[in-house]
């Protein structure tokens, strides 16, 4: 028995060392949301296409980060998807190439906003989001970024806190509408201070706020737009907001690792996710708002995105630079003002 | 039992191997990023750790909350404790399994519970409003009074666990014969129950005062970010500011602060017993 065991293992052991050796592989490093979709839409099929392995690393992007840095001189990921500032770090720690956009067939169909973010075709935006207002429209009206401070709203406000995604977007619109727009966002998280009380809590999870909304906890909180269906699903009067100053957001992008082994895949495969049919997927199952304009959407579906030639031009985006070279610092001005 | 010192050695030597890679060695590996930030030997991070007026706050309002925490599952642990000892034996078991119920129940679904009985329109401010204490409804959630209630609600079964049997071993008459020899009730805690539960007190107020320390969910979502505890900040510094000499720091002051809390405690029944 055992020497048929031992035979049989031996024989695995072969099979699999060989199918190995002719496989390619594709390493990619994203978000660890929604993963199970993302197979079906779009690593399987990507897969059989490409007759190679996807292999997926996930975590948040300060793990992922560190981990790309730590495996600079021999890169073990070869394509990755973070957030703009995010893309920006990687590219001044030099862990990033430029894109050779003439190698994407989709590239042209992407909207404006999204072809070169960061700048130098560093990166490609694959997804981005709308940052308003959600609030009760029974018991106010919001038309500015500062009717988050207004009387009425006084205790009824969950905050983005400013180590959230939300947060800096949110401060640099109050920014806006003050008038003192500096990239420090010394007048904004001054004023938050001024109002800390105010606020019910400063949210850090943006799932949480539902439950808040529902207990009448809250009347109002700055959200992001992939946020937004959870709200549309209660049985309340909720608005999202369209403030004078305008709607900010965030967005995604694509990036390729200095040194990648396989960058003929990475490149194969970013197109494929840019391609106008895997955005329609990724769309319809509200996963990622799409960053291609051909895509065409149920407006019930689109209802629960932030899609559109027009929405995309109206997104006032923080610039990435302006986000990291001042983040740690807003961190520290926020724990000195707002966090005790 | 072991004639030998050297056979009984070598038993105790697999689970001290253990103890050693598994836990020692890590928290130690842990404990060196705060005195080698970037591989040299420097304190630097203890010094930036202290002159930061908000890491200073969030230190005092984690140790004062753990100390009231403490003090009042105590204070609740000794009456009932007290009831369930006077039960029979079989009211006895029904009230402790009762008492370790909640301890089955994740600490995440017994803490939402609270945002909900806690919030505006919870059953606490709908009780407090029909009893006209209050013109409108508090706000009791993302404060200190809600970490508070959640890390109460947490801790409270082990300390009455812990002081019940310290009570069940109470040699039975000594309440009675204090009574009789003209104590009051409050002399008959203070000078009989309480120096024989004392072990008890200190297994229970351990217990409770560590647990509160290192408890993370509780503060997470019942104080959130506007209330910041040791476990929360250290959350933060790693996840946000991949600042691990920060949380080594903080690491470090929670271990000494469980440490020194129980050696306080044993001291204080000590010092009382002698008198």
């Amino acid at each position: 028995m055992r020497k048929i065991l031992l035979a049989a293992s031996t024989a695995l052991l072969l099979c699999s060392a060989s199918a190995e050796a002719q496989e390619r592989k594709l390493v990619i490093s994203v978000y660890g949301f929604a993963q199970d979709a993302f197979k079906t839409i779009l690593y399987d099929p990507f897969e059989a296409k490409c007759g190679c392995k996807v292999v997926v690393e996930t975590g948040n992007s300060v793990e992922r980060l560190a981990k790309l840095e730590a495996n600079k001189s021999a890169p073990v990921i070869d394509m990755a998807v973070v957030a703009t500032p995010d893309a920006l770090a990687a590219s001044r720690a030099n862990l990033i190439e430029p894109i050779d956009v003439s190698r994407l067939s989709n590239y042209d169909k992407l909207y404006d906003i999204a072809k070169d973010p960061i700048g130098g075709h560093l990166s490609v935006g694959y997804t981005f989001y709308a940052t308003s207002i959600v609030y009760r429209s029974d018991k106010v009206t919001i038309n500015s970024w500062n009717d988050l401070f207004s009387k009425e709203l006084a205790g009824r406000v969950a905050f983005p806190n400013v180590t959230t995604n939300q947060g800096p977007p949110t401060l640099y619109m109050i920014g806006k509408a003050m008038g003192q727009n500096t990239p420090d966002l010394k007048a904004p998280i001054e004023k938050v201070a001024e109002h800390k009380d105010d606020f019910v809590t400063f949210y850090v999870r943006s799932s949480q706020l539902t439950q808040l909304m529902q207990q009448e906890e809250i009347w109002a909180a700055p959200i992001g737009r992939f946020a937004w269906e959870g709200f549309a699903k209660m049985n309340m009067p909720l608005k999202w907001a369209t403030p004078k100053e305008g709607q900010t957001g965030g967005m995604n992008v694509m990036v390729l690792v200095k040194g990648a082994k396989n960058k003929d895949l990475a490149y194969q495969f970013m197109d494929f996710w840019l391609s106008t049919e895997i955005q329609t997927k990724l769309a319809e199952r509200l996963i990622d708002s799409p960053a291609n304009k051909e895509v065409k959407l149920d407006p019930k579906v689109a209802e629960n995105l932030t899609y559109g030639e027009e929405t995309a031009k109206s997104l006032d985006l923080q610039p990435a630079d302006a986000i990291l070279d001042n983040r740690e610092s807003w961190i520290s001005q926020w724990n000195a003002k707002v966090g005790q | 039992m072991f004639q030998n010192r050297a056979e009984s050695l070598a038993l105790v030597l697999p689970a001290t191997l253990f103890a050693a890679i598994i836990f020692i060695a890590p928290v130690l590996i842990l404990l060196s990023e705060g005195i080698r930030p970037a591989g040299g030997w420097s304190l630097a991070p203890y010094v930036s750790f202290f002159t930061t007026p908000l890491n200073l706050t969030v230190f005092i309002r984690t140790l004062k909350l753990g100390v009231l925490v403490t003090v009042a599952a105590a204070i609740i642990g000794y009456a009932a404790a007290l009831c369930i000892v006077n039960l029979s034996a079989k009211g006895r078991g029904r009230m402790i399994g009762l008492i370790v119920l909640p301890l089955m129940i994740s600490p995440v679904a017994r803490t939402y519970a609270w945002i909900v009985i806690l919030g505006r329109t919870g059953i606490v401010n709908q009780a407090l409003e029909a009893l006209e204490l209050t013109d409108g409804p508090l706000r009791i959630l993302f404060s200190e009074t809600a970490i508070f209630i959640g890390l109460l609600q947490l801790f409270l079964p082990l300390m009455i666990i812990s002081l019940v049997s310290a009570l069940e071993n109470m040699p039975r008459d000594a309440i009675a014969a204090a009574r009789v020899l003209g104590a009051n009730w409050l002399q008959v805690f203070w000078k009989v129950i309480l120096p024989l539960t004392k072990e008890g007190l200190v297994i229970g107020g351990t217990l409770v005062f560590t647990g509160s320390l290192t408890a993370y969910i509780t503060p997470a979502i019942l104080g959130g970010s506007k209330v910041l505890m040791l476990e929360t900040l250290l959350y933060q510094r790693v996840t946000i500011a991949n600042d691990f000499a920060s949380a080594s720091v903080i690491a470090m002051i929670l271990i000494i602060m469980s440490f020194s809390a129980n050696l306080l405690l044993k001291r204080l029944a000590t010092a009382r017993a002698k008198r």
